[in-house]
């Protein structure tokens, strides 16, 4: 294996998503308005409510993460969507570049733009609200980051796979799949006040317990082990997500989908 | 000179509505060689299955049944590698559209693994190459579909592919363009050296770029051969029209080599024969050595499209492999 030339080609993902943004005033959009403005009503909704400085925090640790992931998630999603919608699919994949490049590219772009939305919401929540993000330190913010980093990236990976299957009709995938996971995972509220088939589910997913861990600093009751339990189950999805895009991209390649999808 | 393509039995079948109980067999046991260095076309019309053979032959898609070798290597295991020497350019290009044309390039030049100066320089050649300069830096939605084409066939060079597979390269082109475009492919061709398999259903286009030629109808490969052996095999040869004054000497015209058969009506002569402009010059010796004068002789060839008409007309008769 040529380690340059895997590099080279993991580069122009992060290249080819760069552009894209860039030349897209909605891209502006995705990074500055949707975060902004959500984070204003939901930090506005707290002072209304008049809820004390922890509860505050609690919700806009959960209202910060969701636009993390939906940022950095939607990256990774883009990857295929951009083809798709280019209907350029099959030069892609006639190329001899694995799925993980086309992933990790995409995904590299994706934690950029969206430690932007961190830091400027981050910096904003101090701000006007007065809630500090750096209070639990810089090793626990770092891997409270990173586990969302990597479950945006499969979030992404999981519309990729849904692309391929589907089509078209998977795009909404890429705008849902993080409001059903912030339903379930208590991005406003704890797992525990939720009806019983829920609170199980919640607990199968890693995003669950990166919340705990990190609003444990801030007074609340965080369960033991969060860490582990949230990077181990990231393990196991990255390992089964992965086997699953090579299923699905040999699927692709015998329904023919990769052509109709660039016709 | 080694095979640069083999496909051996290639069956597809394509599933669609629920359980995949809608089923459309498209390939019906193809089988083909490919030299290297050699220009072959799939000439069929619209629906026959060249798109997807040429998508089966590119690693794009798997067929049902069946073997492929692309250079040697096993392209239904080793799709990976043989991605590495091959690459494909379609008529209706798409690629990014928000990318400028350079940056396309870019882009899949990176995908080849192609390093800062050595994938810019090549990118500079193909955009000479392809006299792109002036559209360099205009995003894909906004080029011409000739610009697309060529685009599309500079982005197929970015990897010096050793087979490169055309899917109807000047479909929907106007006719300038697609002269244009067809007389670029020989060069590059001639200059690389390398294989090159293209699908068109424009007979004119096999005729002037392919050295052999198979017809695909109904998901079956009719016949193979060049565009003369083809021509001679089913028999629709070149017609000599003779306007001539005197007597033809109708036994010895039958006899004479390439003759296949003629017809006399009052003082105009139609011969049909294997190959018109070999033929010509015996056949007028021959005729003028009675007391026949010779007023005006016109000589018309057989385009492929009569082949191919012949050879749809004739799906059910016995043709043989011709080389």
């Amino acid at each position: 294996m040529n380690l340059q030339k895997i590099m080279i080609q993991t580069w122009a993902f992060v290249i080819k998503n760069w552009i894209i943004t860039k030349r897209n005033v909605f891209s502006l959009f995705e990074i500055l308005f949707w975060p902004v403005v959500g984070f204003f009503s939901v930090g506005l909704l707290t002072n209304f409510l008049d809820l004390n400085a922890d509860m505050a925090g609690f919700i806009l640790i959960g209202v910060i993460s969701m636009s993390v992931i939906q940022v950095c998630q939607i990256d990774v999603a883009y990857v295929l969507l951009y083809d798709l919608w280019s209907k350029s699919l099959k030069h892609t994949f006639i190329a001899p570049v694995h799925p993980f490049q086309f992933i990790s590219g995409s995904w590299l772009i994706g934690v950029i733009r969206s430690f932007i939305v961190f830091l400027l919401l981050s910096f904003l929540s101090i701000l006007t609200f007065g809630f500090d993000f750096l209070k639990p330190g810089l090793v626990p913010l770092t891997l409270f980051l990173f586990g969302l980093f990597l479950i945006s990236g499969l979030i992404g990976m999981s519309v990729c796979i849904l692309v391929l299957i589907f089509g078209y009709k998977a795009e909404v995938a890429a705008w849902s799949i993080t409001s059903l996971m912030a339903l379930v995972c208590g991005i406003y509220y704890p797992i525990s006040i939720l009806p019983s088939p829920f609170h199980e589910m919640a607990k199968g997913i890693p995003l669950t317990y990166f919340l705990e861990y990190f609003r444990s600093f801030y007074g609340f009751e965080g369960g033991k082990n969060l860490l582990g339990w949230g990077f181990g189950q990231i393990v196991v999805y990255l390992v089964i997500e992965a086997m699953l895009f090579k299923i699905v991209l040999r699927r692709a390649r015998k329904t023919g989908v990769l052509i109709k999808l660039s016709e | 000179m080694g095979i640069a393509v083999r496909a051996e039995g290639i069956y597809k079948t394509f599933r669609s509505g629920w359980w995949g109980r809608k089923q459309k067999e498209v390939l019906k046991g193809i089988d083909l060689q490919i030299e290297e260095g050699e220009v072959f076309g799939i000439l069929g019309p619209n629906g026959v299955g060249k798109t997807t053979l040429l998508s089966i032959l590119s690693t794009l898609l798997f067929p049902d049944q069946g073997k492929i070798q692309i250079l040697g290597m096993d392209s239904l295991r080793d799709g990976h590698r043989v991605r590495e020497k091959v690459n494909i350019s379609s008529g209706n290009a798409n690629f990014l559209w928000s990318l400028t044309a350079k940056e396309n390039l870019h882009f899949y030049g990176m995908l080849y693994g192609l390093n800062g100066n050595h994938r810019a320089k090549k990118i500079n050649d193909l955009i000479k190459l392809f006299s792109l300069e002036e559209h360099q830096d205009i995003p894909f939605d906004r080029l011409s579909t000739g610009m697309k084409q060529r685009l599309s066939l500079a982005k197929s060079l970015l990897n010096d592919p050793s087979v490169l597979f055309l899917d109807e390269p000047t479909v929907g082109l106007d006719p300038s363009v697609s002269i244009t475009i067809r007389e670029q492919i020989q060069v590059i061709q001639k200059e690389r050296g390398m294989t090159v398999l293209l699908t068109t259903h424009n007979m004119k286009e096999a005729e002037y770029l392919c050295h052999r030629i198979a017809f695909l109808k109904g998901g079956e490969i009719l016949t193979t051969g060049t565009a003369e052996s083809l021509k001679r095999m089913i028999r629709v040869g070149d017609v000599v029209k003779i306007e001539f004054k005197g007597t033809i000497l109708e036994d010895e015209l039958i006899r004479a080599d390439g003759v296949i058969n003629y017809g006399i009506s009052g003082n105009l002569c139609e011969i049909i024969v294997d190959d018109g402009e070999r033929r010509l010059g015996n056949l007028i010796a021959l005729l003028s050595q009675g007391d026949l004068q010779i007023k005006k002789v016109t000589l018309g060839q057989t385009d492929l499209e009569e082949v191919f008409i012949e050879f749809a007309k004739n799906n059910d008769s016995d043709m043989g492999l011709c080389d």
